[in-house]
């Protein structure tokens, strides 16, 4: 199969990217001025974080479009879950890599600032969509109740991006996505953040196509095996 | 519309008051948690006093989680649900009955936690009209979003789901009420509290999301 | 002559449909009607929102700067809670527990007297958030947390990194 050679293919460009910002970041980049060597983190935690924005959009974009009753189809539902689940996985990343970074710089690997909170209860809201989904049996009533759902979590979104503008938070603001846009960090450890924002945006879109497919292959065991329930009542009367 | 949530409610209220959950559940149930706090939390004097706010909106909160679940269990019942839609009930009543009688319930609910604060934890409670208010209006807010939830949730796993749903997205309402209580109990009392007004915003958004969203959510 | 015909009473051989009392359900206007109930809804959170907005950013405080801090010391007693301000260079005394130094915001300095070990980036001019209270005039912490900014950048070109370094 042709696509599925391309989808191979991008995966392969994904490890290998992220494989670059790997090197780049601990052995080419220089150490920063105050954090030291502490600063190579900062290659990985803002991608991650951005991958969870990123997922969570693609679920709340899937799930209007699921709502819509003019674009609805199950195959939305299905890439808004697919597309949840890899948000999960890297809202934990993010707060795997953030205490992780946070301990050495701060001194503490947790504190209850308006960044670290919202971003915990934005862990949570999405957990709990998945437990939603994992809770409700009917399709219809599942795909229905989930997208609802996702939207709701999702308000919290631009909440967590905005906390460190809005509140005084010991998370520092914006180094790349801040009001000016202009980003404050240069030379090649720019370049290196930049590719890491590539590379982990490549794994995601990667991860998602795998996902959904897998999704698609259960929904459709499940329709096999339906009918071969009901066949087999056929069959018995 | 009205005329069905007065319908919804009243009906949820008998079979409250005849059951009497409330009365030989909750409220023990609530004083179970003010002896455990009291015990956890007493490392240091004045502690409790200080935390009082935080305490009565945690205990209020489990509190409603149990009404919202029991709300929520009377319904699935026989198919009770179907049945209210079929007698042409409107959705919107639906949800506004279910939520007047969560926030009946959690309202006396309140007043025993109010209560035990005062008495067990001798927390001094100054500006009542103005907690009360508070309260009332974090209360609707938490209610919507349970009644929604709640109806969302169906089958065995509700009981368990239904606090993981509900606690986050309630979090924001928690928070603001906390600190509304905070800001009375410190004495400093005026209308024009931010957090208050927070709590009508959240109470008027929910409000308008379950109105809206009920009907599609029971239809289904 | 009277004849039942399935719900219609045939008097005169005109038949007159018994009329059902009205629905109170009327699905065509329903959208319509969620709209009508939601814009005012809109417009009120969204006012309610704007004006909120500037007394909530000020009410969620996680740390006073030590301006604010000194300014409010009457109102804070002996309270703790955590204070922003930039190491003041030179004024860092190690001592048995802990450290001493000053923290300044703006050109208010304030004493800090920490117990317990500072953080690894712990150094002059950087910005720190210590948690403790005021005794008097000075600030008792038993914690400090490093407060890095946005801004990355390298450290001095000429020099090599040093294994294991952080400053």
């Amino acid at each position: 199969m042709k696509s599925d050679r391309a989808v191979q293919g991008l995966g392969l460009v994904a490890v290998l990217a992220i494989v670059a910002t790997y090197i780049l970041g601990l052995w080419i980049t220089p150490p920063a001025a105050v954090m030291g060597n502490l600063v190579r983190l900062l290659y990985i935690h803002p991608p991650v974080a951005w991958v969870a924005y990123l997922a969570y959009g693609v679920t709340s974009v899937a799930s209007i479009l699921y709502l819509w009753k003019r674009t609805r189809d199950p195959r939305w539902d299905l890439i808004a879950a697919s597309s949840a689940e890899i948000g999960v996985v890297f809202t934990a990343l993010t707060l795997l890599t953030g205490s992780i970074w946070g301990r050495p710089t701060w001194g503490v690997w947790w504190t209850w600032d308006a960044r670290l909170t919202t971003t915990a209860l934005l862990f949570l809201l999405y957990v709990g969509y998945l437990a939603l989904r994992r809770a409700t049996p009917d399709v219809t009533q599942r795909s229905k109740r989930s997208a609802v759902a996702a939207l709701i979590a999702f308000i919290d979104v631009p909440i967590v991006h905005q906390s460190v503008v809005w509140w005084k938070t010991l998370h520092q603001s914006a180094t790349v996505f801040n009001a000016s846009l202009s980003p404050k960090v240069h030379g090649e450890m720019a370049w290196t953040l930049l590719l890491g924002f590539i590379a982990f945006s490549l794994a995601y879109v990667w991860m998602l196509i795998r996902r959904y497919q897998i999704a698609v292959l259960i929904s459709k065991r499940q329709e096999i095996l339906l009918q071969g329930a009901l066949d087999e009542r056929m069959s018995t009367v | 519309m009205f005329k069905d949530a007065w319908l919804v409610a009243s009906k949820d209220l008998r079979i409250e008051r005849r059951s009497r959950v409330l009365t030989n559940q909750l409220l023990p149930f609530t004083l179970v948690i003010l002896i455990i706090f009291a015990f956890t939390f007493d490392t240091h004097p004045n502690l409790l006093v200080t935390l009082s706010p935080g305490l009565f909106w945690v205990a209020s909160l489990f509190a409603m989680t149990i009404a919202l679940q029991r709300s929520f269990s009377l319904e699935a019942e026989n198919q009770a649900r179907d049945g209210l839609l079929l007698y042409g009930l409107e959705s919107a009543g639906i949800f506004l009955g279910k939520v007047v009688a969560i926030v009946i319930q959690s309202a006396i609910v309140e007043l025993f936690i109010g209560f035990g604060i005062v008495i067990l934890y001798a927390a001094p409670l100054h500006e009542v009209v103005f907690l009360a208010l508070s309260a009332f209006t974090a209360t609707i807010g938490i209610s919507c979003v349970g009644v929604v939830f709640g109806a969302m949730v169906t089958g065995r796993s509700r009981d368990s789901l239904l606090p993981l749903l509900i606690f986050p997205v309630v979090a924001p309402v928690l928070l603001s009420a906390t600190k509304a209580w905070e800001d009375y109990v410190r004495g400093k009392v005026s209308l024009g509290d931010p957090w208050l007004g927070l709590l009508v915003v959240f109470a008027i958004a929910f409000g308008a999301v379950g109105v809206l969203t009920f009907g599609s959510i029971l239809e289904e | 002559m009277k004849e039942m015909v399935a719900g219609a009473e045939v008097v005169g051989g005109h038949a007159q449909w018994k009329e059902l009392p009205p629905t109170r359900r009327r699905p065509p206007s329903r959208m319509r009607r969620r709209i009508v109930t939601l814009l005012p809804v809109a417009i009120v959170v969204v006012a309610l929102v704007a004006v909120l907005y500037k007394g909530l950013s000020s009410a969620l405080v996680y740390f006073y700067t030590a301006q604010q801090a000194v300014a409010m010391r009457s109102t804070l007693g002996s309270s703790t809670f955590r204070m922003e301000g930039v190491v003041v260079p030179g004024t860092i005394v190690s001592t048995v527990n802990g450290v001493n130094f000053s923290i300044r915001f703006n050109h208010t300095v304030v004493q800090v007297i920490e117990v317990g070990s500072p953080p690894q980036l712990f150094q002059p001019k950087i910005p720190v958030v210590v948690v403790g209270h005021f005794a008097g005039k000075r600030f008792f912490s038993d914690q400090i947390m490093v407060k890095h900014s946005a801004n990355y950048v390298a450290a001095h070109p000429g020099r090599i990194s040093h294994a294991g370094g952080t400053s």
